[in-house]
């Protein structure tokens, strides 16, 4: 059993194994690959933090999710400072978004295509959201969001009448 | 983040988990999400989430979110592309909270979409770039370990290269194997049960496999 608050990965336990009829030489086999997965492949223990904020969404019916590129996903973790930059795209929507150190925080600038009066969210754990609308190219800029977990969103801007559509992202950053 | 005292102190319980779910069913009705365990306090759960319950949704995230990772990464993608594929199956989970399955068939339809969203990432980064094995850095990365850990350090990286030999459909059973044998993941045996015959043989020749791999790995060093 794994102690209350601590990690959830899965505990050691034979009993399922037994059942499936395994020779004891390959039952000491998965326990031992179940163990190292547990040591050396642990979920990020902030990830269920992570999402439970983002899970934080009014209206939820109406979100799109977008999915990171992947070339820019590796880089934008990877590089912890300076200038990162990914890319979301959804089916008719891409968003690009740099992200730069700034006094107390992050300068976001970002570009939507294809461009619209769009309303871009930047949602920070613990703060206000804040808000801007992108310009007639598409562009877009927040001069200075505070540091924490990370949720972008734009809502479309759509004919009156019609369903409201909010993209999404996955946390940003941390 | 909100943290309650509910959420801490209903832990999934090993002993009752595997119990027979007839009899479990007639308690369900009466108890709240938080004083049950296993598939039904998932349940219980997505049907309080549905009614706007915060909490049961957060439950569930907490509770499952092993899961979902562990499945992810059964399909040999990055663990930061992983990351957000979970974020991605919790957020489609959301989406479409009123019309997903049947609340007990969660467990199901998450390791379905978690498959099926990381199967889209392993297709976009096919012809991008070739995967760095973070694991494999991490398990390298501890030098000056007292000799027995340094030892264990040289067997879980000769048993993670191995295994990381396996074909995508090894991996993946044995992961779910591993998942399955332990006692918060008992829904995983019901997946893995599916295709009744085949998984048991299959995952024979991947044992086999891997005790070659390893052997193979572990030759001219220590034992």
């Amino acid at each position: 059993m794994n102690p209350p608050g601590g990690p959830t990965g899965p505990g050691r336990a034979g009993e399922g194994l037994s059942a499936l009829g395994l020779s004891p030489e390959d039952t000491e086999l998965l326990n031992e690959l179940g163990d190292l997965l547990v040591l050396a492949d642990p979920m990020p223990p902030d990830l269920v933090a992570r999402i439970q904020f983002a899970l934080e969404l009014e209206n939820p019916e109406f979100i799109e999710i977008a999915q990171r590129s992947p070339a820019a996903q590796l880089a934008g973790v990877r590089s912890q400072a300076g200038p990162s930059t990914m890319t979301f795209t959804v089916e008719d929507l891409t968003v690009m978004v740099s992200i730069a150190p700034a006094a107390g925080g992050h300068r976001f600038d970002g570009w939507l295509v294809p461009s619209g009066p769009h309303t871009i969210e930047v949602r920070v754990e613990g703060f206000d959201s804040q808000t801007t609308d992108a310009d007639d190219g598409g562009r877009f800029v927040l001069t200075n969001v505070p540091l924490g977990c990370t949720q972008l969103l734009v809502h479309l801007a759509v004919p009156e009448g019609q369903r409201p559509r909010t993209v999404v992202t996955p946390t940003i950053m941390r | 983040m909100v943290m309650t005292g509910k959420r801490g102190d209903t832990r999934v319980d090993a002993a009752t988990s595997g119990a027979d779910p007839s009899l479990e069913d007639a308690n369900m009705a009466d108890a709240p999400w938080w004083e049950l365990s296993g598939y039904q306090r998932h349940a219980a759960c997505l049907v309080a989430a549905r009614e706007g319950d915060r909490q049961a949704l957060d439950a569930l995230v907490h509770d499952l979110s092993p899961l979902v990772w562990h499945v992810a990464r059964a399909q040999g993608i990055e663990r930061t592309q992983a990351e957000d594929v979970v974020q991605t199956v919790w957020l489609t989970l959301l989406r479409n909270l009123n019309s997903v399955a049947e609340p007990r068939a969660l467990a199901r339809w998450l390791i379905t979409t978690t498959r099926r969203e990381a199967l889209r990432v392993v297709r976009s980064v096919e012809n991008e770039q070739p995967l760095v094995d973070e694991v494999l850095d991490r398990l390298r990365a501890q030098d000056g370990l007292p000799e027995q850990e340094a030892l264990q350090r040289d067997r879980n990286t000769a048993l993670w290269k191995a295994f990381r030999q396996l074909s995508q459909r090894c991996q993946e059973l044995l992961r779910l194997t591993v998942l399955a044998g332990r006692a918060e993941y008992n829904v995983v045996a019901e997946t893995l049960s599916m295709p009744r015959g085949s998984i048991g043989p299959t995952r024979s020749r991947c044992l086999t496999t891997l005790r070659g791999a390893l052997n193979n790995e572990t030759e001219g060093g220590s034992s």
